[in-house]
């Protein structure tokens, strides 16, 4: 009697234990999965980071407008790439060396992103207004854009000149601007930039700012 | 043949690792507050700064902070699917990324 007491408490405890190692080892494996994923994800994600690299310092740079030399400053050029990965790109590169800018991509087939405009701001020095020493803004719009406006910190705004532009197989227009070191040095600097249609009507409106 | 198929994977495997690590990613992958920003170590070697998202539509800033002054270089604010910069200097330097507004998918790369 007492013996198969025994027998039973042992298989009972064999039971549990082989329960514990089941559940312990869907854990492990539960979790490896987990984390494999996520390293997984990680590594796809920093791999296309490094193929947008690779197929930007291998598209052609096409330039579409000319930001001139001013204040003692050089020229720069607003160049177009459209790369192997599927992105269109814009950026604002020295005239001599137009992969040496920066910018931003959007997919090839939207390369407003959905919008009406699509700018860039890009400043040297600060984040402190008082010490950037260079700033500019650069985009594209849509063809039912007559004007953009530069909106700056004071209230009051600076034109940016339009020329058209052919993307693909989209007629669209492309802007560069440079602020004046006068403003710069006043502390004046960019809120938004905004579209204007023919009639003056705001038709997009991109927020922006140096330093925030 | 059992070995050079092994030697493949493990030459195949070596150049993929090499390829991922030539860019290092020092901010996400994740989920994005306004306001919330990375920064990578600092470094002579970096050239490339960039904040990926997985749309258009956010607003983002990349730039490089020099180790002597501490000013940014180079910066660039957009809501591009991708913000980058490029800032040729041996200088030392750190890369930074924030991200103005939105909830959104992003990771900032250093290359």
């Amino acid at each position: 009697m007492s013996r198969s007491l025994g027998e039973r408490k042992t298989k009972v405890v064999v039971h549990r234990r082989a329960r514990r190692a089941g559940t312990l080892s869907a854990v492990v494996i539960a979790s490896g999965v987990l984390v494999g994923g996520v390293i997984a994800g990680r590594i796809d994600w920093t791999d296309n980071a490094a193929k947008l690299d690779a197929a930007l310092a291998e598209a052609p740079p096409v330039q579409l407008a000319t930001i001139p030399a001013a204040d003692g400053l050089p020229g720069r050029g607003v160049f177009a790439q459209f790369t192997s990965t599927g992105h269109f790109c814009l950026s604002d590169a020295p005239l001599d060396s137009p992969q040496m800018g920066g910018g931003g991509c959007n997919a090839a087939d939207d390369p407003l992103g959905g919008t009406s405009i699509s700018a860039s701001l890009a400043y040297d020095g600060g984040p402190a207004i008082a010490g950037v020493k260079d700033a500019r803004v650069i985009g594209l719009a849509s063809a039912e854009v007559a004007s953009i406006d530069v909106l700056m910190t004071d209230g009051t705004s600076r034109s940016a000149k339009l020329k058209k532009a052919k993307v693909g197989s989209d007629e669209l227009q492309v802007f560069g601007y440079r602020f004046k070191k006068a403003d710069l040095k006043r502390g004046l600097g960019p809120t938004a930039i905004v579209a204007l249609d023919a009639d003056g009507v705001e038709i997009g409106r991109q927020p922006t700012g140096i330093g925030d | 043949m059992t070995r050079f198929t092994l030697l493949l994977a493990l030459a195949s495997a070596l150049v993929f690792t090499g390829a991922a690590l030539a860019v290092e990613s020092y901010g996400g992958p994740r989920y994005w507050y306004p306001g919330e920003g990375a920064g990578s170590s600092w470094s002579s070697s970096t050239n490339r700064n960039a904040f990926n998202k997985a749309t258009s539509g956010y607003e983002t800033t990349v730039t490089f902070i020099d180790n002597a002054s501490y000013a940014w270089r180079a910066t660039v604010r957009n809501k591009d699917m991708v913000t980058y910069t490029y800032w040729y200097s041996s200088q030392g330097k750190k890369a930074h990324c924030k991200t103005h507004t939105g909830y959104h998918w992003g990771g900032c790369h250093v290359s």
